[in-house]
């Protein structure tokens, strides 16, 4: 275990350290381009060079291994000038087009600027014009002007994702990020290139210019695309969710996250969502619509207690451990059936995070089953509505439709009950198959609650609340309480859209205008 | 408090006061109607003031030399609004070298300050305040300025060219 001295502070680091790794324990800044932990040392955009005593030379410090007593410093004066100057060498070709670059706010370029740079550029020459827009694969677009070529996204899918679809060509200053021979950069991993990428020379198809990043807040939470359970940050702001991005957790996901959990915020924004409590009646043609939610669950009530011992609960491995304890508790019946996409499909894994089982919370939701002693069949539920012997069934839906290839299936089965009282986050056609009376709960998404999910190795992870986006929808746990008949403080509904309607115009550019916007032009070969 | 002090001594003789106040009225209606270049004020609206040409009214967004619009979505007019009045929708462009353009460009003018901060946030010349300052209407929404407004009302005759050129960069490849 040597020890260094790194700006004055003593620390002590594992055998074959490098410097880098001693910066980080000791949370020291230092200018980097290239080094990422989760990715093999590149060495190549020269940024992190440290003056290490008795060296002539500066050393770069993701590549030079800790030995006994090294005394390192980035803090000197040559090292600053010499930062200044590798910052201008990345800048020479740079096109600087932050107004229109979606990295701008969290860019390592404009950071690192601002920190170790600020000197104008003392170049006269033209800057190489690269690729501009660049159409890698389904998730990802490239910008090869900005491109600094650290590499990252180049070792990203040599490495990790082991799909190697980008390479560098060319030589000096014309290299460029690119795919060979037109394989296209198509990946479950793909866009955690995007988040490596230091600069925005590499930017996701999906958030690419819907927002500026300086106007979404962030907040912590646990990705629900699959028992794996992945810790990201979701960045939304009060127009809904727009993105998630990993955050390290070295016993659940490392560094990564896949693009299949990316995209599961989606569900959560107010065009997917069921807004408001709708009803059916039996022998009436269509729904009652926008009911209050919490009016909506003691209406149920009423069919509930009527059933008597004719209540089944379907529950689904999507909600958080507390919920189903509480309602668990609070609805009293054995017949408690959960409800499983594609069994057959759990055990799959694709060798890195991704999990067969696409249900964030199967772990939780028999771990719930067996502390209230509940061992049940499905096959039962199909039984016990045939013969009549459950005539209502309540059933927490799944958040995340898309993963349930079933529902159309279990709608037509579980529908042919008279009564059915449906939880669910989003809002679909499906359900207009119900032929009997039917009650639909609007629930809050992961986003909207605190919880825990328990993933596939047993590990209880918490999250917290981040925002709210449908004010009126109910938790599985407030609903099992009023379904139950108790009485909960309701959440309070403020009146969304009270200014002027016509305020709102999708496009407003008149085709002429776009039209002459709207040449399409090639710029040609480099 | 207030004390009403009642005088039926002096009040008695409120009428030469009257009076004399309508002898000044009727003093400038006659010097106004026989040397109209001495008025103080103007027949608004069929007269109007000319302000300076420097003067911040209205938005103009300028147009590029195709007569598409200049603005690059950047938003930094919106983030530097005070009012927070700006609204902005961008979108991808076909062509490469235009990439970011705004497919809905809102200032809602009844809450614009008129501070000038948006022109001077924009680094392309997108954004000017003109000297039009005259603008009735008669509901809320019509105080939403959308981008045809913005660009291509009638009295920009066509629309106001930008400063900032980019094709020349597109040529000269800097
Ligand atoms: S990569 Fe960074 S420095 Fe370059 S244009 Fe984008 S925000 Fe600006
Ligand atoms: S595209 Fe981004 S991650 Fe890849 S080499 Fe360029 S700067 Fe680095
Ligand atoms: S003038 Fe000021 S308040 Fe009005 S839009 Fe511009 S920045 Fe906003
Ligand atoms: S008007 Fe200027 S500052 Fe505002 S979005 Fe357009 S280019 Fe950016
Ligand atoms: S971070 Fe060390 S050379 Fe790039």
């Amino acid at each position: 275990m040597p020890k260094c001295t790194i700006n004055g502070q003593e620390v002590e680091v594992k055998d074959g350290s490098t410097i880098m790794e001693a910066f980080s324990k000791l949370n020291e800044g230092i200018a980097h381009y290239c080094y990422h932990p989760g990715l093999s040392v590149a060495g190549v955009c020269r940024l992190c060079i440290v003056d290490i005593e008795g060296n002539p030379r500066p050393q770069i410090a993701c590549n030079t291994v800790v030995t006994e007593g090294m005394k390192i410093t980035n803090k000197s004066e040559k090292i600053k000038e010499g930062v200044k100057w590798v910052l201008d060498f990345h800048l020479i070709n740079h096109p600087l087009d932050c107004p229109i670059c979606d990295q701008a706010g969290e860019c390592g370029l404009q950071d690192q600027y601002m920190q170790f740079g600020k000197y104008s550029s003392e170049m006269a020459e033209p800057k190489v014009k690269k690729h501009k827009v660049v159409d890698l694969g389904p998730t990802v677009v490239l910008d090869s002007e900005r491109c600094i070529l650290c590499a990252r996204c180049v070792r990203f899918t040599d490495e990790v994702s082991k799909t190697n679809e980008l390479g560098l060509f060319n030589r000096g200053d014309r290299t460029e990020i690119g795919t060979f021979a037109g394989k296209p950069l198509d990946n479950n991993y793909s866009l955690n290139t995007v988040d490596i990428c230091p600069v925005g020379a590499l930017t996701s198809k999906d958030f690419r210019f819907r927002q500026r990043v300086w106007y979404l807040k962030d907040s912590e939470t646990v990705c629900t695309g699959c028992s794996t359970g992945c810790n990201v940050k979701v960045y939304y702001n009060k127009e809904g969710a727009f993105r998630v991005k990993p955050i390290y957790n070295e016993k659940v996901n490392g560094y990564w996250m896949c693009d299949e959990g990316r995209f599961i915020y989606q569900w959560v924004n107010r065009e997917f969502r069921l807004l408001k409590g709708r009803k059916k009646t039996q022998g009436q043609n269509g729904w009652q619509e926008d009911i209050e939610a919490g009016a909506l669950a003691q209406d149920a009530h009423k069919a509930i207690k009527a059933a008597g011992d004719k209540l089944a609960v379907v529950l689904t491995g999507q909600y958080s451990t507390h919920e189903y304890q509480t309602l668990l508790k609070n609805l009293p019946t054995k017949k408690v059936y959960h409800w499983k996409n594609h069994p057959e499909k759990w055990e799959e894994f694709d060798g890195l995070l991704n999990r067969g089982d696409k249900n964030p919370n199967t772990k939780g939701l028999v771990k719930a089953l067996s502390e209230a002693s509940i061992k049940t069949d499905w096959n039962e539920l199909a039984s016990g509505i045939k013969s009549g012997a459950i005539t209502t069934v309540i059933v927490a839906g799944p958040e995340n439709m898309a993963v349930y290839g079933d529902l159309e299936e279990k709608i037509q089965m579980i529908g042919a009950a008279p009564q059915v009282i449906w939880a669910t986050a989003c809002k679909s056609n499906l359900f207009d198959k119900f032929s009997g009376n039917v009650w639909l709960l609007p629930m809050k998404s992961y986003l909207e609650k605190n919880g825990s999910f328990i993933n596939h190795q047993g590990l209880e992870q918490n999250f917290k609340k981040a925002t709210t986006i449908v004010s009126e929808a109910l938790t599985l746990e407030e609903a099992s309480y009023l379904l139950s008949g108790q009485s909960i403080p309701l959440p309070k509904v403020p009146s969304v859209d009270t200014f002027i309607e016509t305020n709102r115009r999708p496009d407003q550019v008149t085709l002429e205008h776009r039209k002459k916007n709207e040449f399409v032009y090639k710029r040609g070969s480099l | 408090m207030s004390v009403v002090i009642k005088n039926p001594e002096k009040s008695k003789w409120y009428l030469s006061g009257v009076m004399g106040g309508l002898v000044i009225t009727a003093r400038h209606m006659v010097t106004n109607l026989f040397n109209r270049k001495k008025m103080m004020t103007l027949n608004y609206p069929e007269e109007k003031y000319e302000y300076s040409p420097r003067f911040k009214g209205n938005h103009v967004l300028t147009v590029k030399k195709d007569g598409s619009i200049r603005c690059t979505a950047c938003m930094l007019c919106a983030t530097n609004c005070p009012a927070e009045c700006i609204k902005i929708v961008a979108a991808e462009h076909n062509d490469p070298t235009v990439e970011k353009y705004p497919i809905s460009y809102e200032i809602d003018v009844l809450r614009c300050v008129f501070c000038g901060f948006c022109e001077e946030a924009c680094p392309v010349d997108a954004i000017r305040m003109g000297p039009e300052w005259q603008t009735p209407g008669i509901n809320g929404s019509q105080f939403i300025y959308d981008i045809n407004h913005l660009a291509y009302r009638p009295q920009l005759k066509g629309g106001v060219v930008s400063v900032v050129d980019e094709s020349e960069r597109h040529k000269s490849g800097i």
